[in-house]
């Protein structure tokens, strides 16, 4: 193995994914080689240091997206429910609507004069 | 996707704003740490994650569940990052989106993890931290986006090949292998810079 192929491999030896062949290959070849063992360590320090990277979200994060939130829709965003009575049920208030219509058509069925009816 | 996440996915789609801030307390930080990896600039960076749950909200109704819902909204979080890499590129005077770099060496000191109790670092040492974060963090930016992302999704992000080629819609093959390309630059960046 010479010193490309080693290189190639470094990935998958760090990930401990290189299949066990080729990762004997590779160990055999590193105990020989000085300059890829110094390369091999300085792979590692390398992607070590990114792990250190992680960056928290900044204090306020999450009011601030809530502020957009509600200046975008207008505050109309999130559902807002009835206060009372949960969501406004619009089958119920259709529903008394007709019975309301209902109602108010027979009474003035039954109130009209006689001889006088709706509809005619 | 476990039930406890099926049932807070069904709350957002119901628009519940508890639901929401649940999220947002979940994966604020993983999406934040991205983007910033990603434009390298604090404004951009709280800019574009606020705007990656924004979209969550609006685009919830569109998620089927058909993989992960952190996948899904990381998928979101990169293609926002690529679009402002973009945009930020035909900006004439937005050649310093990574101006938080140099910046960093001075105020990250100030946002590493605080020291344990009674172990307070010699300021030599976080000025050294604070100088290997600014040196990698432009190692990273050296980089072109397809294979950042990949850094910062595996090496940064700590995602596993599956969950990357998911987000990114590549073969594991091919994230392999990019991502070995991406990690010899950083190493050759490093060295070129501390030797």
């Amino acid at each position: 193995m010479d010193h490309a192929r080693a290189a190639e491999l470094f990935s998958d030896y760090a990930d401990g994914s290189l299949p066990p062949a080729l990762k004997a290959e590779l160990e055999q070849h590193l105990s020989a080689c000085i300059q890829c063992r110094t390369e091999l360590h300085a792979f590692r320090q390398a992607v070590g240091s990114l792990s250190r990277l992680k960056k928290p979200a900044p204090a306020g994060f999450l009011p601030s997206i809530q502020k957009q939130i509600y200046e975008r829709s207008r505050g109309r965003f999130f559902g807002k429910r009835w206060k009372l009575f949960g969501r406004i049920p619009f089958e119920w208030v259709s529903l008394a609507m007709i019975i309301a219509m209902l109602i108010y058509y027979i009474a003035l069925l039954h109130g009209a004069p006689s001889g006088v009816r709706p509809g005619n | 996707m476990s039930l406890a996440d099926r049932l807070l996915i069904n709350r957002l789609k119901a628009r519940d704003e508890q639901a929401f801030n649940e999220i947002v307390r979940r994966h604020g930080d993983q999406v934040f740490s991205l983007v910033y990896r990603m434009i390298g600039s604090r404004p951009e960076a709280e800019d574009i994650a606020q705007e990656v749950f924004v979209t969550v909200f609006k685009t919830i109704d569109g998620f089927r569940g058909e993989s992960k819902f952190s996948t899904w909204l990381l998928r979101i979080a990169a293609n926002q990052c690529k679009n402002r890499i973009k945009y930020l590129a035909r900006r004439p005077a937005a050649a310093s989106a990574y101006e938080d770099v140099a910046e960093t060496a001075g105020s990250s000191a100030s946002s590493l993890p605080p020291p344990a109790q009674g172990h307070i670092d010699a300021p030599d040492v976080l000025m050294e931290a604070a100088e290997l974060e600014s040196l990698t963090q432009a190692a990273i930016a050296a980089l072109d986006d397809e294979h950042r992302l990949l850094i910062v999704l595996r090496d940064v992000e700590e995602l596993s090949y599956q969950e990357i080629g998911d987000i990114t819609g590549l073969a594991e093959g091919t994230v392999k292998s990019r991502l070995h390309r991406a990690r010899m630059a950083i190493k050759e960046h490093l060295d070129k810079h501390t030797r």
